[in-house]
């Protein structure tokens, strides 16, 4: 009565019906999880019976006897004894080897089971072979392909973080060339030997792993070493200039350069400011309080300069206070950054808020909070 | 059958007489300002267009089904792989959406036209209201910053460019009347012009969803003459004038600077000392903003212009204006005998009851202890009574 898919569908239902007991008594009392559990039970449950009742569509398995035969050999037993091994090493060690140790050994006793059953499931090898590869294809196949090109992706973003900006650019090029020209020459060639085909590719796998690999105990690239150890993404005080590296974004915040309040140039020496939707030069800025905004910094002037957003003072303790003031850093001419303005007191509260660059006397920009 | 084809019959009417509605303020097929007009100059035609070819369609697969229902006839001739007739019905579609995508862009363009700005308003939304403020532009006299909320006043006629964004969550900007809906990103400024071509009131609301009170987050446009708009610039840079000693509204002032002055600005109030009482929302508010309530009378609504705070003869009075004397009425603000007691009563008796908010204590841990909206504060009687009579001053 059991047809193959039949098998399989059920085993889903009641894996999912134990996942979801299991969930429901040791993890979360969670209505999302429930709900999302019971779906897939549900949904499993009606392939199950409708695969039941049309007998997969197939009538013709049915008369087929089970072989006697002995199994075929595999590796998974062994997988699945290293999967144990890594999990119990995991115990000891970090979390991530544990879990590591539990997708191998989950994966691996989900192959054994499909496998043995497969063997089981009539007496023609072949079709038992085709079978297995029928169920666990369209699940290995997107997990292995995964799995792999995460790892080309690492190896390959250590490479070119362990090389100069430039020979990055090339490596990138270079091997970009030399994929398409492998997939160009797959393709032209349809009857080129298994052996080349598979030997090509292993070779290229394996040396972008290897000089990932070697790029990562090699480290990252001077400039880079130096810029981290200055902490200069996080570098936003007013002393002496800490780093000669300068991010155009100290805060990586995405709207901040997608839409700016404010643009405040210099020009051969001369303060201005534009605001986004009004035309003209300002004298003043308007911004709302107690909201982030985007001013944009652009150094059009020969001398290195930084913009120097005076916010007025704030109360340290008692009498003591402190004025609040928020640069960028020194920047080039042609280079620009973005200042964020967070001011939760209005203009009125005390002296007014003025936008400044050092060595610029006499110039300002007013910041009005309302 | 026949019983469900007179309640499909009945709902249809009333869906149809529906869209009849006389107090329709948020009707969007009725413009009063040039880019609504333009939103509608377009939009007319391409549903009339639209509506045609549905019809045609509707009519053809009725007519169809009804004509080659199965009477156990033959298959009729298949008319697949006839290229001319096949390119014909590709071109025929292509050529009406070409024509409707021609007029849509040059209305996109239009609408987003930057260079004929009269007068900027910046508006920033939070939940679940809008504030509006005014940048010093001294051509209309506003020689110092103006700051509002709900009710966002204009003069007639003017070109004005809204430069909207948001201190939490994305809102939505809309008055049916005035313009499109052009969203207020954290972050961001967007620009939306707006004009009126008539004095009077259009009402909109946010429209992307924003939490709780989403739909409680309303807004006015207030269009008024040049000449009443200069007057109530004029009414807005008014100097603060403490109430007189010995009255309920100094008791009021008192009150008030010990439980709203921490969240709500009141321009120019000062401390006995004499230096200036400057709220901090920001300590206690997730958007760290409350209304600032400097002339809170000068406006009819409040709330995200959920309530009004006129009642309702003189609400009635305001609204069904001509638009003569739309402007002084709207000027007069509230006086006593027009406040709408109840609602504002209510709303200090404890806010959160009158507007969801989310403001219970036990369930601010998320935000480190800060509301979105205005809590509940647990006032007697006697301070409410205070309270209301010291807002009353505010004008
Ligand atoms: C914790 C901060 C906080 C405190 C304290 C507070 N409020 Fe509010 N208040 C708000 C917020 C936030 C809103 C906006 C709520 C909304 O519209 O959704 C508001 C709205 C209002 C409004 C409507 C204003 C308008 O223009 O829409 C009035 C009036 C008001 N509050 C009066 C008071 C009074 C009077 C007190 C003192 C008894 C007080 N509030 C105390 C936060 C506060
Ligand atoms: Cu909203």
């Amino acid at each position: 009565m059991f047809s193959t898919g039949s098998k399989y569908f059920f085993g889903i239902t009641l894996f999912g019906a134990l996942s979801f007991a299991v969930y429901m008594l040791l993890i979360d009392e969670s209505a999302i999880g429930a709900t999302a559990l019971l779906g897939a039970v549900a949904a499993t449950a009606l392939l199950t019976t409708l695969v039941l009742s049309t007998r997969d569509g197939e009538a013709g398995e049915a008369g087929v006897a089970a072989t006697e035969d002995t199994p075929t050999s595999s590796m998974w037993p062994l997988i699945t004894a290293a999967g144990f091994v890594i999990l119990l090493a995991g115990t000891i060690t970090t979390t991530a080897v544990f879990l590591l140790g539990v997708v191998v050994l989950l994966a691996s006793l989900f192959e054994w089971t499909v496998l043995g059953w497969s063997e089981r499931a009539s007496s023609d090898k072949a079709y038992n072979a085709s079978l297995r590869k029928r169920l666990l294809h369209p699940i290995e196949f997107p997990v292995i392909s995964a799995v792999g090109l995460g790892v080309i992706i690492v190896a390959f973003s250590r490479i070119t973080l362990a090389i100069s900006k430039d020979a990055g650019a090339i490596a990138f090029i270079v091997i970009g060339l030399a994929v398409l020209g492998a997939g160009v020459l797959f393709s032209l060639r349809p009857n080129l030997k298994r052996g080349i085909v598979i030997g090509i590719s292993t070779v290229g796998a394996l040396g972008i792993v290897s000089a990932g690999i070697a790029g990562a105990g090699a480290g990252v690239r001077d400039e880079l070493a130096e810029a981290r150890s200055e902490g200069h993404y996080t570098h936003q005080d007013c002393g002496a200039e800490k780093s000669k590296y300068f991010d155009k974004l100290p805060l990586e915040v995405v709207s901040s350069t997608a839409s700016v309040i404010a643009t405040v140039e210099i020009v051969n020496g001369k303060l201005t400011a534009r605001a986004q939707g009004i035309p003209g030069d300002q004298e003043s800025i308007t911004i709302p309080r107690s909201n982030p905004s985007s001013v944009m910094f652009v150094n059009k002037d020969q001398e290195e300069h930084r913009l120097v957003a005076n916010l007025g003072t704030k109360v340290i303790s008692g009498d003591v206070k402190e004025d609040v003031v928020l640069c960028t850093q020194m920047i080039a001419d042609g280079a620009e950054q973005v200042l964020i303005l967070n001011i939760p007191k209005p203009s009125m509260a005390g002296k007014p808020y003025t936008l400044t660059v050092p060595g610029l006397a006499g110039q300002s920009i007013e910041v009005i909070v309302p | 059958m026949r019983r469900m084809l007179t309640v499909g019959v009945g709902l249809s009417t009333s869906l149809v007489l529906a869209g009849c509605a006389t107090n329709a303020p948020q009707d969007t097929f009725q413009p009063k300002g040039p880019n609504a007009q333009m939103i509608d100059d377009l939009q007319k035609p391409v549903f009339a267009v639209a509506g045609i070819i549905g019809v045609i369609v509707t009519v053809a697969v009725l007519y169809a089904i009804y004509k080659f229902r199965d009477r156990g006839q033959p298959i009729p001739e298949q008319t697949h792989g006839k290229p001319a007739l096949e390119i014909t019905l590709t071109i025929i579609p292509a050529l009406i959406l070409t024509v409707v995508g021609v007029f849509t862009f040059r209305t996109v363009f239009d609408l987003a036209k930057t260079s004929d700005t009269e007068m900027i308003i910046n508006v920033t939304g939070q939940q679940w209201w809008w504030e509006y403020d005014y940048p010093v532009q001294n051509e209309y006299g506003i020689t110092q910053p103006i700051i509002t909320s709900g009710q966002l006043v204009i003069p007639v006629g003017t070109k004005v460019m809204l430069r909207q964004t948001s201190r939490d969550v994305i809102h939505s900007y809309w008055i049916p009347a005035l313009n499109g809906k052009r969203d207020a990103v954290p972050g961001r400024v967007h620009l939306n012009r707006i004009e009126a071509d008539e004095p009077g009131i259009y009402a909109g609301q946010c429209t992307e969803f924003c939490g709780l009170s989403h739909a409680n987050m309303r807004m006015e446009a207030v269009a008024l003459s040049k000449a009443d708009f200069a007057k109530w610039v004029a009414g807005q840079l008014k100097p603060y004038t403490p109430p007189a000693e010995n009255t309920l509204a100094k008791e009021g002032e008192a009150v008030f600077v010990n439980q709203c002055a921490r969240c709500h600005q009141v321009n120019g109030m000062k401390r006995a000392d004499g230096t200036a009482i400057i709220a901090a929302p920001d300590e206690s508010v997730v958007s760290g903003a409350a209304p600032n309530l400097s002339h809170l009378m000068s406006r009819n609504t409040f709330a995200g212009a959920m309530f009004d705070l006129l009642n309702t003869s003189c609400r009635k009075d305001v609204w069904d204006a001509d638009s003569e004397s739309f402007g002084a009425k709207y000027l007069q603000g509230v006086s006593e005998d027009c406040l709408n007691q109840s609602d504002l009563r209510g709303w200090l008796r404890n806010a959160p009851e009158m507007k969801p908010m989310y403001v219970n204590p036990e369930l601010l841990s998320s935000t480190g202890g800060k509301y979105r909206g205005m809590p509940y504060l647990g006032l007697t009687e006697s301070d409410i009574e205070k309270l209301v009579a010291y807002l009353l001053t505010l004008k």
